[in-house]
């Protein structure tokens, strides 16, 4: 078996108040493999998140990030990352070329200027999300779609093996997430990443991913779009009309490792992006 | 024109030491107060100057002369940015709770320290120089004072050299920048610590009220001209400049306290950028109406 991108074995977390996000959760990406992980507010997809970008460390299990522990694989900037709430200094007397660069020299020695390489991976990066027309805009005259795609480039820049994103489609129309999920397209196989979306709405998971993930703090389902079934979704989704309710609910934690597809399985489009994706780095 | 003859005359060497320690403070305050004014920490540089009143108090009670007492309140100053760099990081206060507890905290710790010391030494006469700490004089700004003003101007400007890709990425995007492996926490307290020691830097000449004007208002007046970040430090360092000369040149010719009048000159010169910032993006707007009308 090939070395998995991200691999979650049997992880559980709890905040410090006692809210239980993830139970158990185990999940395989392989490289190349565009993987959406679906669920509602609430759920733990941004928890799943942030723990594989190291940023919390699970109560239980295991989690390893192209081999590497989570912390490890942030220090040797391996996963690319776009927030859910834009939080960047917008007043930030940036533009968006100097936002792509910030990014990607941020671990350049000071007394280095950027090399040649780097700079024209700052041109690429802006040129493969279509943001060139507006490279040397200020940052805080884009738009949020503009905005959204510069973030992207910075994170393309730093040269990652995983792009992560949170919610990216919130607020975008349909037409949006369409254009949206055509440029992950671009960015998987022009660059061969791995990409792991979290979003809580199934169109703009739907939109460019090889496979989906179920979460509502267990994994209910994890394998290609097609195989998510109006109960499927019931089933995830009653979690938050459950609480909504005040409701005690009862999910069946062994679904997750009975679905269809299992988690140990690669989805057959990641293997063949992979090869492409070698390919295209020849 | 007194300036002239101050500055000149025979005793340019009373004189001469403030002004090269006005220098040197805008040099130092320049950069810091672009990133000040972007990060909205304004409220924290008056937490970290007025943190100032606790070291002055213990000061006091020692009976050490301001000169000898620089030291200690630079330790409040910096313990108290750090202090409020742990407890904001936490996220269980926020950030202006934490700065509001460390500014009444070390003024009433100022205050309880001074009166503590007339009820020790009955009669003692406070310490000379203190009230300049607090209120400022150029005239009380010696050789030493304005060399370690260059010299903490240069080490400021050298560790924002040194920093100045994670700094900035930190300064742009917290949240983006910690999961892209910046270290987020040391780049806080690096800011915090070097907009301490720049409070302590200036104030022998500002005093501690006026200080942190001096890391809030040239940057707050560069960025009203300038979405740039070169051009906005430029600017930023001219307004310091021109803020600490002009405050200076009414000092001597009005005979006003130094601190007040850098930080009105510094107003003046936010007031006019304003001016200026609102006038150009009239005409913007002004120009795609009349170019649509054409």
């Amino acid at each position: 078996m090939t070395q998995a991108a991200l691999e979650f074995d049997r992880v559980s977390y709890t905040y410090p108040g006692g809210q239980q996000a993830l139970r158990a959760v185990s999940l395989r990406v392989a490289p190349g493999e565009r993987l959406g992980v679906l669920g509602p507010n609430g759920g733990g997809k941004s928890t799943l998140l942030k723990i594989a970008l190291g940023l919390l460390t699970p109560d239980e299990g295991e989690v390893r990030v192209w081999g590497m522990s989570p912390h490890q694989a942030r220090r040797e900037g391996v996963v690319g990352y776009l927030a859910q709430r834009m939080e960047a200094a917008l007043d930030f007397p940036l533009s968006a070329r100097q936002v792509v660069e910030v990014g990607a020299s941020r671990r350049l020695a000071p007394w280095r200027s950027p090399p040649r390489a780097m700079r024209e991976r700052v041109d690429r990066s802006i040129e493969l999300v279509g943001a060139t027309s507006y490279a040397d805009r200020p940052v805080g005259r884009l738009s949020g779609g503009q905005l959204q795609r510069v973030l992207i480039a910075r994170a393309v820049a730093c040269e990652p093996k995983i792009l992560a994103l949170d919610e990216p489609t919130v607020g975008v129309d349909a037409e949006g997430q369409r254009r949206f999920g055509e440029l992950l397209t671009t960015l998987n196989r022009e660059l061969n990443l791995t990409i792991l979306l979290v979003s809580h709405d199934i169109r703009g998971v739907a939109a460019g991913c090889d496979r989906v993930a179920c979460l509502s703090r267990t994994l209910h389902f994890h394998d290609a779009p097609e195989g998510l079934t109006p109960q499927v979704l019931a089933e995830v989704f009653s979690h938050e009309v459950g609480a909504a309710f005040g409701g005690e609910v009862h999910v069946d934690a062994h679904h997750a490792h009975e679905c269809p597809g299992g988690h140990t399985h690669d989805a057959p489009g990641a293997a063949r992006r992979e090869e492409g994706g070698e390919r295209a780095h020849d | 024109m007194r300036t002239i003859e101050y500055l000149l005359g025979p005793d340019a060497p009373m004189f001469l030491p403030g002004v090269l320690a006005g220098l040197a403070i805008a040099l130092l305050c320049a950069p810091l107060s672009v990133l000040v004014v972007l990060k909205r920490m304004a409220f924290i540089g008056q937490g970290v100057s007025h943190a100032a009143f606790g070291g002055v108090g213990l000061a006091v009670l020692l009976g050490l002369a301001a000169t000898q007492s620089f030291a200690l309140i630079a330790l409040f100053c910096v313990g108290s940015a750090w202090g409020i760099a742990l407890a904001s990081g936490r996220r269980a206060l926020r950030a202006d709770t934490v700065i509001g507890i460390f500014l009444v905290g070390a003024m009433a710790l100022g205050a309880l320290l001074v009166a503590l010391r007339s009820q020790l030494v009955p009669g003692g006469a406070t310490p000379p120089g203190w009230e300049q700490i607090l209120f400022g004089s150029i005239l009380e700004v010696g050789k030493a004072d304005a060399a370690l003003a260059w010299v903490m101007a240069g080490a400021t400007l050298a560790a924002l050299w040194w920093w100045r890709r994670p700094m900035l990425f930190w300064a742009f995007d917290e949240t983006s920048a910690e999961a892209y492996g910046v270290r987020t926490g040391a780049m806080r307290f690096l800011l915090l610590t070097l907009l301490a020691l720049a409070v302590v830097t200036a104030m022998k000449l500002a005093g501690v009220v006026l200080a942190t004007a001096l890391l809030v208002l040239p940057g707050a007046t560069a960025l009203r001209l300038s979405a740039r970040l070169w051009p906005a430090l430029g600017l930023s360092l001219l307004a310091a400049l021109l803020g600490v000369m002009g405050g200076l040149v009414m000092s001597y010719e009005l005979d006003l306290p130094p601190g007040a009048c850098i930080v009105m000159t510094q107003v003046a010169l936010f007031v006019g950028a304003c001016v200026v910032g609102a006038l150009r993006s009239n005409s913007k707007t002004e120009q795609p109406r009349t170019e649509k009308r054409a």
